[in-house]
């Protein structure tokens, strides 16, 4: 574009016809003047989503293959992306020169070798073509099946069921699809070197040469074809007969030779005579140069001009905007399963609008916002500095300006000061302004600045749309609110030329621009439109999804609300990359992969936030449970046959085990805790739920919930009304209940249920076992619990603290004895309560009971014993001897205590484990770097549910699961090993038993024969535990030195 | 007394000498350096891993035993093992510098993950996580106190916090009920101590739900429970006032 002037450009942009939408790849001397407009795309496969939004906003694309690599892993998936898009592609085979001097390969051989490239390529398309075919097949089938299944019924004598075995394949026709070059389609070329070169161009020289025709040599300059130079006949079977193709001879060998004489053998005279026949021109400089490479680029570039021959390709082969299938409009504007012939009538009328390619006042503007870039506001044109032509205008203006100034004021009599004629920039600039450009393109209408138009979100539908505004309403009036539409202005407009943006009034039909003002309304992508018909263009297929999760931090702490901005500009300047805020309060930013993370941190670091930030290892998740006691030991011998070996440490545990006089606990595993003042006793055991049932209670969180408001507004007397569709579904629940928790353990469970935790409504289980103990039941909002029959005034006290109770397993619940993680899958039975009596009548007249209690629940809640928080109490317990029930403070207090120790001393009688939280993963792959995809699932202790061969192409899609804990580096670790072939999709899907018992030591006979008295093999429980102890500052077991006489001795003095 | 030769003589090195006093009298045990806190929390469970040898001495660096007729009549025992034990239990050491620094980062972290859980963001309502509060401790060069417990530490870091970042106590969000003859007069005087309040009912009866400081709470407890006589209600109704779930951008 270097000699075209801006206004040439703007000319040219009139005629839709000219332009040449291009993803990868200037202007050239043809019939006509063309205007190509050239994206440039990444190949690292972390960017593919700069191709993805690239590829949609143009009609063709050029892919380059190199010569001696081949089809790489995303040389497939940009193909995969242009086939997707329904693009034309057009191929450029790169770096021959290297087959040349590198491989150094003879002329046949680089034919075969370039052939074989073609077919790799061609291949590609071929699997993506049958993969549709197949898909649609598949389509029809289904739909076929629904009506056959109709018909059956009618016609099921008839006997007429042939099976149609073809694959549809046959029918379809795919003979455009594939890469040849006598279609015209392949350019050889080696950049590097300035030549390029489409057969044409040698059947052109050679029809003249040889006086056949150009459209013969065409159809045989390629394939298997010779010369007969007798007969001077074109054969077909060269490779019989052992003949060179006449690729090889007319073409390939000239080229070898040429390279021969000029590069390796530097035959001064052979090279003159080429020079000659070619009738180049040579300098006299480059054929005395040093440097044979010069010289042949000097022969080379005149020859057969790279440039010449990509762009006459692209000239005839790529489609204009004007050529746009009807199918591929269609494809645009239909989202998701409706078919575009259900979008209403006025949008169908649009389609015309699209094929029509007007750019008249009145045709509807449609416009696609592919992504968002952010550009400084120091180099957006109108804040660019001014040039030297643009100074002197000015200069003039306000010499001008002052003499008029200064001829007035003569009048006056007073001469003023020469002013400085320095131009200066009104605006004072901002230095960290950021402004966003939209990279979009014009399909139909013509964009003008400071339009206002529809911005249309991607769940737009426009038959809402149009029943909710006045008949031919426009992004001028006012409308009614309508879901996901919002009216905008188009700020400025921008030719984007290279890293330059040019200011322009208008654009027509057909290009690609950049528009600023948009950043309020459109996040990534939109669809911008005058008529609320339109509907909103098919979301960008991205070719790689975000994977990699980090958590990100500033280094200063103050600095967050600046990493808050920061992110959110970067969410929104790059397609690909995810930004999120967890409940725990972590940052977490998605991206591809390590390479698109790196540009993701930079970006962050040096323009959105500009501040030192720090990314690691998100917080994994785990939680606690415990299992049923295990029947057989660590190497599989049968537990109940064999004597227990008192080792040392059980000895020292069993002594420094406090022998508190308070707790108790039976082999059975029920505890039993007394309160600080002996008034109150706890039972409690725990047991492992069914894993449905914890599956259960974690789908139905909403549920408790509300079940859970409306028992505390029936317990103070009130009536809720409930929709009687919640009543159905709590009776869904409970019956669900009633099913899973079967047997004699569970008799009469569910009518007992007391509460559920953590905070209410969690997956762990409180069950009311008490003898003698009535409270309302959880149920009651059915109406089928016995309403609260009255018992004595005994339990009528402990209906008081009731609460405390529930408090206690809230508490005990939300985090374990493990590592301070939830529970999951626990049910907390309490079998035995037992208040004195002497102590309530006291509390009772003083304190109102459930005010206390939540007194003490903060207390506790504040860390078990709470001395340090709340002043009141912390008096209390510093006063020795106070009255007796005091000095521990209120009994409902001390119960929510009890309680929480209880059940956690239960929670350690049962064989504790952890849960780790889980991602499915899939992958796909091709069959040749399976077993590496297996190796790295198996190093990080995934598991592979099933893989299946993706019909009609040779990938397997895997589906593992693999532990959030061993994810971190995951997806790169297997893009590493399988060169890119393989790449993996995660998923956060359910919680799982880690079946090693973190506190395992060995403890039968076997087991100390088998691995010894300490165990020292890895325990990955045990791992996972400690590290999260060791995150959180708690205790963790472990020496500081591991050999006490291996230490350093630190006196050496003898 | 023996003669006293280099060739009958066993040397100790790297000794750390745990001291106890009972019955008067002074003991002495040499165990390796770095294994004594790790023998009392449990973490060591092998004797010879923690002592150079098992005989009780009245001066480790003199190498003087002490008398077997001491020990019975201070233990009750003879048996050695058992009265190294003793001693290993309850003497007074010089902690090592390794067993301290270990202690003093355990201790840093756990005053950090108090924090991170009692605080949040005030903008954001979403708690810091506990990487950059230790980080943000670092910053204010705060330095642990081994004699103070860690949520009292805590409190003090929450304090020097709020002065370099934006931090705060997590509200608890509680609900009074009033009967409606005090409700007014009651009110004025909770008015200081209630941060936020969310909602107000008047009928019959003031229901108020509101956002405190959970330090606060307990004066609140014992306002409504005096003034009331018992008949006004306090419920909480959340402990932390905090966003739940992920967000997006």
């Amino acid at each position: 574009m270097g000699h075209t002037s801006l206004d040439k450009i703007i000319a040219l942009q009139r005629n839709p016809a000219n332009i040449r939408n291009l993803c990868i790849l200037a202007h050239v001397d043809h019939d006509q003047d063309y205007l190509l407009n050239l994206i440039d795309s990444p190949g690292h496969i972390d960017f593919s989503s700069e191709v993805s939004t690239a590829v949609r906003l143009c009609d063709g694309a050029i892919i380059v293959v190199d010569a001696v690599e081949g089809v790489c892993p995303q040389t497939q998936a940009v193909l995969r992306q242009a086939w997707l898009e329904n693009i034309r592609p057009v191929l450029v085979i790169n770096k021959i020169d290297r087959l040349i001097l590198e491989l150094k390969l003879t002329s046949q051989e680089a034919y075969s070798h370039l052939q074989k490239i073609l077919e790799q390529v061609n291949a590609v398309t071929g699997t993506l073509f049958t993969s549709k075919v197949m898909e649609e097949r598949a389509e029809k089938e289904k739909k076929e099946e629904e009506v056959e299944e109709e018909e059956k019924e009618s016609k099921i004598l008839s006997g007429d069921q042939v099976y149609d075995w073809s694959a549809g394949l046959e029918e379809a026709d795919d003979s455009q699809l594939y890469f040849s070059p006598d279609q015209g389609n392949v350019v050889f070329a080696s950049a590097i070197d300035g030549w390029g070169f489409s057969i044409q161009q040698f059947a052109h020289i050679y029809s003249q040469k040889m006086g056949i025709k150009a459209e013969v040599l065409l159809k045989t300059l390629w394939g298997d074809f010779y010369l007969n130079a007798k007969a001077k006949k074109i054969m077909k079977g060269a490779q019989v007969k052992g003949k060179k193709q006449l690729f090889v001879q007319l073409v390939l060998d000239n080229i070898w030779s040429l390279y021969d004489a000029v590069v390796t053998r530097r035959d001064k005279e052979k090279v003159e005579k080429v020079i000659a026949s070619l009738g180049v021109k040579v300098l006299a400089r480059d054929s005395r140069h040093s440097d044979p490479k010069v010289l042949l680029s000097a022969i080379c570039s005149q020859w057969l001009p790279l440039a010449q021959a990509v762009l006459s390709m692209v000239c005839e082969k790529l489609p204009s905007p004007i050529d746009m299938t009807a199918e591929r409009v269609e494809k645009l504007m239909s989202v998701g399963p409706r078919r575009f012939d259900s979008l209403p009538e006025q949008t169908q009328e649009l389609k015309r609008a699209f094929l029509q390619c007007s750019s008249g006042e009145n045709d509807p503007l449609i416009i696609f916002v592919s992504k968002m870039f952010a550009v400084d506001t120091k180099t957006l044109p109108q804040n660019r500095p001014l040039t030297q032509e643009e100074i002197a205008q000015r200069r003039e203006l306000a010499r001008q300006r002052h003499a008029d100034r200064m001829a007035a004021d003569q009048t006056a009599a007073e001469s003023p000061k020469m002013e400085g004629l320095t131009l200066k920039d009104s605006q004072p600039e901002e230095e960290d302004q950021q402004t966003f450009v939209a990279f979009a393109r014009v399909y139909s209408g013509v964009a003008k600045k400071g339009r206002r138009v529809f911005v249309l979100g991607p769940k737009y539908d426009p038959a809402q749309g149009l029943s909710m505004m006045p008949e031919g309403s426009s992004a001028w009036d006012r409308v009614p609110a309508v879901p996901h539409l919002s009216i905008c202005s188009m700020d400025s407009l921008y030719l984007l030329m290279g890293r330059e943006l040019e200011e322009l009034d208008e654009v027509p039909v057909g290009n690609v621009l950049g528009i600023r003002g948009l950043e309020e309304c459109v996040l990534k992508s939109a669809t911008l439109s005058t008529s609320p018909a339109c509907p909103p263009f098919i979301p960008l297929n991205f070719e790689a999804t975000p994977i990699l999760r980090v958590a990100i931090e500033p280094k200063h702490p103050s600095e967050m609300p600046k990493l808050v901005r920061g992110m959110r500009l970067l969410n929104q300047a790059d397609p690909c990359a995810e930004v999120l805020i967890q409940e725990t309060g972590e940052h977490v930013l998605v991206t591809a992969g390590e390479v698109h993370l790196q540009r993701c941190l930079d970006d962050l670091r040096k323009r959105f936030a500009k501040i030192e930030i720090s990314a690691s290892k998100p917080i994994i998740p785990f939680r606690e449970t415990v299992v049923r006691p295990p029947k057989v030991d660590m190497v599989n011998e049968d537990l109940g046959k064999q004597h227990k070996v008192a080792i040392i440490h059980q000895v020292k545990e069993a002594s420094q085990g406090r022998p508190s006089d308070t707790l108790h606990v039976d082999h059975s595993g029920l505890v039993t805790l007394t309160t600080p003042n002996r008034l109150a006793t706890v039972s409690v055991r725990a047991i492992p739920l069914p894993q449905e049932v914890t599956c259960l209670l974690e789908s139905s969180t909403e549920l408790i919930r509300t079940l859970e408001q409306v028992n505390m507004s029936l317990r103070e007397g009130k009536s809720l009304d409930i929709s009687p569709r919640t009543l159905e579904a709590i009776a869904g629940l409970k019956a669900q209940l009633e099913s899973l928790l079967q047997g004699r353990k569970w008799r009469n469970a569910v009518e007992h249920i007391w509460a559920f935790g953590p905070r209410r409504y969690g997956p762990n289980i409180l069950l009311n076992l008490v003898e003698g103990y009535q409270r309302p039941s959880l149920w009651q909002c059915l109406g089928r619990g016995d309403q609260s029959g009255e018992a004595g005034a005994q339990a009528a006290g402990m209906r008081d603290l009731d609460n405390s109770i529930v408090s206690g397993f809230q508490l005990a619940t939300l985090s374990g004895p493990m590592c301070e993680e939830p529970l999951m899958g626990v049910c907390f039975s309490v079998e035995r309560w037992d208040i004195q009596s002497a102590a309530l009548p006291q509390h009772q007249d003083s304190l109102k009971e459930d005010s206390i209690s939540h007194g003490a629940l903060t207390d506790s809640r504040v860390e078990g014993s709470s001395e340090t928080w709340t002043a009141g109490l912390c008096q209390a317990r510093r006063r020795p001897q106070a009255a007796s029930a005091d000095c521990y403070g209120p009994v409902s207090g001390q119960l929510i205590a009890a309680m929480k120790e209880a059940c956690r001393h239960a929670f350690q009688a049962q064989p504790q484990r952890l849960m780790a939280a889980i991602y499915t993963c899939e992958i796909m792959a091709t069959a040749e770097v399976l077993g590496r995809v297996y190796g790295v699932l198996g190093k990080r202790e995934g598991r592979v549910l099933h893989e299946e061969m993706k019909e009609g192409t040779d990938m397997f899609i895997i589906k593992a699961v693999l532990p959030v804990a061993e994810s971190f580096g995951f997806a790169d670790e297997i893009r590493k090993r399988t060169s890119g072939l393989a790449s993996p999709q995660l998923v956060f899907s359910h919680w799982e038993v880690i079946s090693s018992d973190p506190c395992w030591v060995p403890t039968t006979e076997e087991e100390y024969l088998h691995f010894g008295e300490k165990a020292d093999s890895a325990n990955q429980a045990l791992k996972y535990m400690n590290a999260v102890r060791r995150r959180k500052g708690l205790y963790v077991e472990e020496k500081i030195v591991e050999h006490a006489e291996k230490q350093r001795t630190l006196g050496k003095n003898k | 007394m023996s003669i006293f030769t280099p060739t009958n003589q066993i040397r100790l090195t790297n000794v750390a000498v745990v001291r106890m006093k009972k019955g008067g009298k002074r003991f002495e045990i040499a165990c390796y350096k770095n294994k004594v806190m790790n023998w009392r929390a449990g973490a060591e469970k092998d004797l010879d891993e923690v002592l150079q040898t098992s005989s009780v001495f009245v001066n480790v660096s003199k190498g003087q035993v002490a008398k077997k007729d001491d020990l019975t009549k201070c233990f009750g025992t003879d048996d050695l093992t058992e009265i190294c034990k003793q001693i290993l239990a309850k003497g007074e050491l010089q902690v090592s510098d390794k067993e301290r620094q270990s202690q003093l980062e355990t201790m840093f972290r756990d005053i950090a993950t108090i924090v991170a859980e009692k605080c949040v963001n005030p903008e954001t309502k979403r708690p810091y996580t506990v990487n950059l509060i230790e980080q943000a401790m670092k910053d204010i060069h705060y330095s642990v106190k081994a004699n103070k417990s860690t949520k009292q530490q805590a409190l003090e870091v929450i304090r020097q916090l709020k002065e370099s970042m934006e931090i705060q106590r997590a509200h608890m969000r509680l609900r009074l009920v009033l009967p409606a003859k005090e409700a007014k007069r009651l009110k004025e005087k909770l008015k200081t101590l209630l941060q936020v309040v969310e909602s107000e009912d008047f009928d019959e009866e003031l229901e108020m739900v509101c956002l405190v400081d959970p330090g606060c709470f307990r004066e609140i407890d014992e306002l409504i429970r005096c003034e009331t006589k018992g008949r006004g209600t306090l419920e909480v109704l959340s402990l932390k006032d905090v966003e739940e779930g992920d967000e997006k951008f």
